[in-house]
């Protein structure tokens, strides 16, 4: 059984935020509502001010607090090393959204931060919180993955395109794009990223590409003091760093 | 599916409470609940096939090949194609949201006229909806009207992103045989026709360059937002994750007026005042000559082997024998040998130590390669700012070489069943020799030497010079939203009868008084030959993902359906011509006898594959002599004139810095810009004339999720559309701590932003690392008309507060020389 990774190269990352938007078409969310995020960070002043960025998937932990805080057992993780949320026995209670070290997990809101409420525009039915005619189509909806458009009241967070890699054949060490015959079981945000800062593979295989580039580069996992042991590894490179976690901003008179 | 729950929140914590159920602290709690093969099976829903449908994006120039995912008549994703030459199975953010654009809600479902004889902003025009059969009788009815009267010129189409042979490659033929100059009015005025004039006036091409980016080993990058908005973006991330990972990793070094992720992610951002880049890169020429840094099999050597290049000092022309430059000592002479670091510090606010580095590194570096776009174009001086960059291109040797800059070749398309010259009536023939100037002045002693002027036919129609317009028809452009001086359209557009063609609301709609609306991309047949990318041929093919959701035709069909109701000959040969699917399958026939590298030789399996090509790239210098791919490998050396009629189409045949081109026009620019007829040649520093009343700059760039005015509708769009400063949903002008602290501008606070034009307001993200004598409002929102996302922003239109002034030479509209004064709302 693969143990599935990722690995983000923040040296080639030119935070265009393609993740972002192929992940929303992919996994039908909400404007806003951004599962594989891209944040910015801005520190010092012109004339050399520094602006870096940190694209943010779930890091799904070897160790997950979300699965220990939850009540209904709704967020699980799988043989092959995915957290994913059960939205049939979710109940939005959130507290995985507070246990969560790295803020990936969403709920969707009564007030959308987006106006006009795209939900409004394309009411769900039966189950569906909103019903887009770009949704995904209904044989690749699993509500115990938290796949596909989500019922009302759940949280929600990225599941590794679940749909996608658990159709990939037994055994491959790394889910490259660039094959066409791996590329539909490739996670949405790995198949387009243009500058190739992303690598999906077995974190159990000592031949995958994800295993050679966490040695080689030097792969670091965030905020590992917590002892969620993530399954995504930043590289960080010459030219890149990973961003203090927040800006610093000068005090307004 | 089953309904997911019937438990809430609250009702847990009530049972929670009752049971002391304990929230589980600590430690792993692993729940298998089995992988793929098992879960599959418990689905209910039956697969249903998803067909792939090859298609050409369209929310840049860029033309990436994408696969559209259609399920049951749906489309639900889009990626990028694999075997396609540009996206290489990669997409820019924007191609993802392909789909959103065709179930736009808010787009038009059918051809409409306008009912209410009142035009203005608030007006609503009433719209009642009509049949095509209406629609093309009525304005075909109005356009024989004008031929009957011999005012053919009273009818104008100005056209924005033109894709092809198949739509804006149209309108050529249809102006000549209806008999109007006006029947392709362009925008690349308001685009990038700076790069384009400079480039010509230099090495004699007026075209964008193609690049080979893999090979370079630095790159100097005067204001192209490479990684967020300079074509094609898409391939040029994928060349970013390339160059900065490869042996030895390309160095990157990028002048800009304010911070982008382009400038923060390279190895240098330099932040010149706006309009000054043209001194920046005269002085890096300077230190490259004084200390003798230049690629001396292109461009030359002192017969005695020595150098003599000394700030200050002049030189005799005879001493230097140039090979494929002209005019370098006279250039030297006249320009370059007071334009040291220190002289350009003072100019740009760079420091002397980072200029002295920057060209130290840029000479020393090869292969290297100069860039720019619209940063240093869209200036009153944005010509000679574009040659002083440039010129950079010859001194380092870079032109048609491995890592260099090359020129596009065009694509060997088969010819169209009719010809449009054998089907002109007298009408259209008498108005070809009236030669009637055209509606934008282009061609007349006002704009003698630009391709377009978009930004000056509101002003046309409003003075009604050269003559009174009648009817105006748009395709693929809002003028009246994007134009420097937006507003005057508002005036232009109540005194002419408005054909508009977009899919969706626009500001031009609001004034229209037909419209006839266009399919989506993600519907339509089109062509699309590349932009300037690798320099081999490519052209692109759009083909209908699903059926036309709402009672649309593609524009294309709706020109040729016109033409067929217009009387005489002009109706035959648009008869004839049948449909823009019937133009595509002429145009296929062309591959029959090229076959490209991916097979395709049909129409049948452009369709399939989605794109035709053909490499390699047939020109390369080497070492300063120029060779022609001999079928193997570039080794078919390639005389002077060969060189002059394929690469250098200058007078000279060479890369000439001093523009005998320009040199021709002497009194117009001396007269326009104040230089001596005698320099007009040479890549010069010309200080930028700013404009507006005001006293700080205001620029509006383009940010990654600008889809060329396209995506301002989209929910998913606007929510990331600036991400550098935190602008989600809202549209922040970025402004210095000291600059807003002076205003008593706190973060976060609605501002107004004026000049003599008029004012906007904007909310203000104080934001350190923005120049203290800029401000930054990305373009794209302050939309009025253009749907119900796109039109309830709080944002104001830059556009409205942009004098309208253009760089005389190239025609390009000075968007960045406006300056405007800031204060709290």
């Amino acid at each position: 059984m693969a143990r599935w990774g990722m690995v983000i190269d923040l040296e080639k990352c030119t935070g265009c935020q393609a993740c972002t938007t192929a992940c929303q078409m992919e996994n039908n969310r909400l404007p806003g509502e951004n599962w594989q995020d891209v944040l910015f960070y801005n520190e010092g002043e012109y004339p050399s001010g520094k602006l870096t960025w940190l694209p943010r998937p779930c890091m799904h932990c070897e160790n997950p607090s979300c699965v220990a805080v939850c009540p209904t057992k709704a967020t699980y993780k799988t043989e092959d090393g995915a957290v994913l949320i059960n939205w049939e026995r979710c109940i939005g209670c959130k507290y995985c959204m507070i246990a969560c070290p790295y803020g990936v997990r969403f709920y969707a809101e009564e007030k959308q931060k987006t106006q006009p409420d795209i939900r409004k525009v394309y009411p769900g039915d039966s189950g569906k919180m909103w019903n887009p005619p770009y949704r995904m189509p209904e044989h690749k909806r699993n509500l115990k993955w938290g796949v596909g458009v989500q019922p009302k009241g759940v949280v929600s967070k990225c599941n590794f395109c679940y749909h996608r890699i658990s159709q990939a054949p037994k055994g491959t060490p790394d889910l490259d794009p660039n094959d066409p015959k791996l590329r539909d079981f490739t996670p949405a945000c790995v198949v387009t990223c243009a500058p190739t800062a992303r690598y999906f593979g077995d974190l159990d295989n000592p031949k995958s590409k994800v295993r050679q580039l966490i040695a080689e580069k030097r792969g670091v996992r965030l905020q590992d003091q917590t002892g969620n042991r993530p399954q995504v590894y930043y590289l960080a490179g010459e030219a890149a760093t990973i961003p203090e976690t927040r800006s610093v901003r000068r005090k307004q008179s | 599916m089953s309904e997911p729950r019937q438990m809430n929140r609250r009702d847990f914590l009530k049972s929670s409470a009752v049971a002391g159920v304990a929230v589980t602290g600590g430690g792993a709690l692993v729940t298998s609940m089995g992988t793929g093969a098992a879960e599959a099976e418990t689905r209910a829903m039956p697969p249903l096939e998803t067909k792939i449908v090859k298609s050409v994006c369209h929310q840049c120039p860029a033309r990436c090949g994408i696969d559209v995912y259609v399920t049951d008549g749906k489309v639900h994703a889009i990626y990028g194609t694999l075997d396609h030459p540009i996206s290489n199975g990669k997409l820019c953010p924007k191609g993802h949201l392909g789909a959103y654009i065709l179930y736009d809600p808010d787009r038009f479902k059918g051809p409409m006229m306008r009912t209410n004889s009142k035009k203005g902003r608030d007006e609503d025009p009433k719209f009642k909806p009509i049949s095509w059969d209406e629609a093309l009788a009525a304005i075909a009815s109005r356009l024989n009207a004008l031929r009957e009267k011999g005012e053919q010129h009273r009818f104008a189409i100005v056209h924005g992103r033109g894709w092809g042979a198949s739509d804006a490659g149209l309108l050529g033929d249809f102006g000549k045989l209806y008999g109007t100059p006006n029947g392709a009015l362009g925008h690349s005025s308001i685009c990038s026709d700076g790069s384009k004039k400079a480039k010509a006036a230099l090495d004699g091409n007026y075209n964008y360059n193609a690049y080979d980016y893999r090979n370079t080993n630095y790159l100097l990058n005067f204001g192209a937002a490479f990684l967020e908005a300079y074509r094609p973006y898409n391939n040029n991330m994928q060349v970013w994750g390339h160059i900065r990972t490869k042996s030895p990793k390309t160095k990157v070094t990028v002048v800009d007026v304010r911070v982008t992720t382009t400038g923060a992610a390279a190895d240098h951002l330099l932040l010149v005042k706006p309009g000054t880049d043209g001194a920046l890169a005269l002085a890096i020429a300077h230190v490259i000559l004084a200390e003798g840094l230049w690629d001396r099999k292109f461009v030359g050597d002192f017969v005695d082997g020595v150098n003599h290049f000394k700030a200050g000092e002049t030189l005799e022309p005879g001493t230097f024998k140039e090979k494929w430059t002209l005019g370098l000592i006279e250039w030297w002479n006249t320009e370059l040998k007071n334009r040291t670091p220190a002289w350009a510090a003072e100019i740009t606010s760079v420091t002397e130590r980072d200029i002295v580095a920057v060209a130290r590194e840029f000479g020393v570096t090869r292969p290297a390669m100069a860039i720019f776009e619209r940063g240093p174009t869209t200036h009153t001086n944005g010509l000679y700012n574009g040659m002083a960059i440039h010129a950079l291109n010859a001194l380092v040797g870079s032109m048609y070489a491995v890592g260099g800059l090359m020129n596009q070749m065009g694509v060997p398309y088969g010819k169209l069943p009719v010809k449009a010259d054998e089907f002109m009536d007298d009408l259209a023939r008498a108005a070809a020799e009236r030669k009637m100037p055209r509606l934008d002045r282009v061609k007349t002693k006002e704009v003698p030497l630009a391709s377009n002027n978009i930004q000056g036919i509101a002003q046309s129609i409003v003075e009604e010079k050269p003559y009174q317009l009648d009817t105006l028809m748009f395709y693929l452009t809002n003028p009246i939203f994007s134009t420097p001086n937006a507003k005057q359209w508002e005036e232009a557009l109540k005194k002419v009868f408005v054909i508009e063609t977009s899919p969706f609301p626009s500001e031009t709609s609001v004034f229209a008084d037909i419209v006839v609306p266009d399919h989506t991309y993600l519907e339509r047949w089109q062509d699309t030959p590349t932009y300037p990318f690798q320099g081999w041929p490519m052209t692109g093919l759009r083909v209908p993902a699903v059926k036309p959701l709402h009672d649309t035709k593609a524009f294309g069909d709706t020109l040729i359906e016109i033409g067929k109701r217009i009387k005489g000959p002009m109706g035959e040969h648009y008869k004839k011509l049948g449909n823009v699917e019937n133009v595509l399958r002429h145009l296929a026939k062309g591959f029959e006898a090229n076959p490209g590298d991916n097979g395709v030789n049909s129409f049948d399996t452009w369709v399939e594959k989605g794109v035709w090509y053909k490499k390699p790239y047939l020109y390369r210098q080497i070492a300063g002599e120029f060779y022609e791919w001999d079928g193997t490998d570039y080794r078919r050396p390639m005389s002077n004139q060969e060189v002059k009629s394929k690469l250098f189409p200058t007078e000279s045949g060479r890369f000439e810095l001093k523009s005998s081109y320009l040199g021709h026009y002497g009194e117009f620019i001396s007269e326009r810009l104040g230089i001596p007829p005698t320099r007009v040649g040479f890549p010069q520093w010309l200080p930028p004339k700013y404009t507006g009343s005001g006293d700080l700059h205001f620029i509006t760039p383009k940010t990654a999720m600008h889809a060329e005015g396209r995506s301002a509708n989209l929910p998913h769009a606007v929510a990331l559309y600036q991400p550098v400063s935190g602008g989600r949903n809202e549209m922040f002008l970025e402004i210095h701590p000291e600059t807003a602290r002076q205003r008593g501008i706190r973060n976060g606070d609605r501002v107004r932003i004026s000049n003599e034009l008029g004012a906007i307001t904007a909310r203000a993200h104080v934001y350190p690392a923005t120049r203290p004598d800029t401000v930054v409002l990305p373009f794209g929102f302050g939309h009025w008309a253009h749907g119900r996302w796109a039109s309830s922003r709080k944002t104001g239109n830059g556009c409205e507060i942009i004098p309208n002034v253009s760089e005389p030479v190239s025609g390009l509209a000075s968007y960045y020389t406006v300056k405007v004064k800031v204060e709290k709302a």
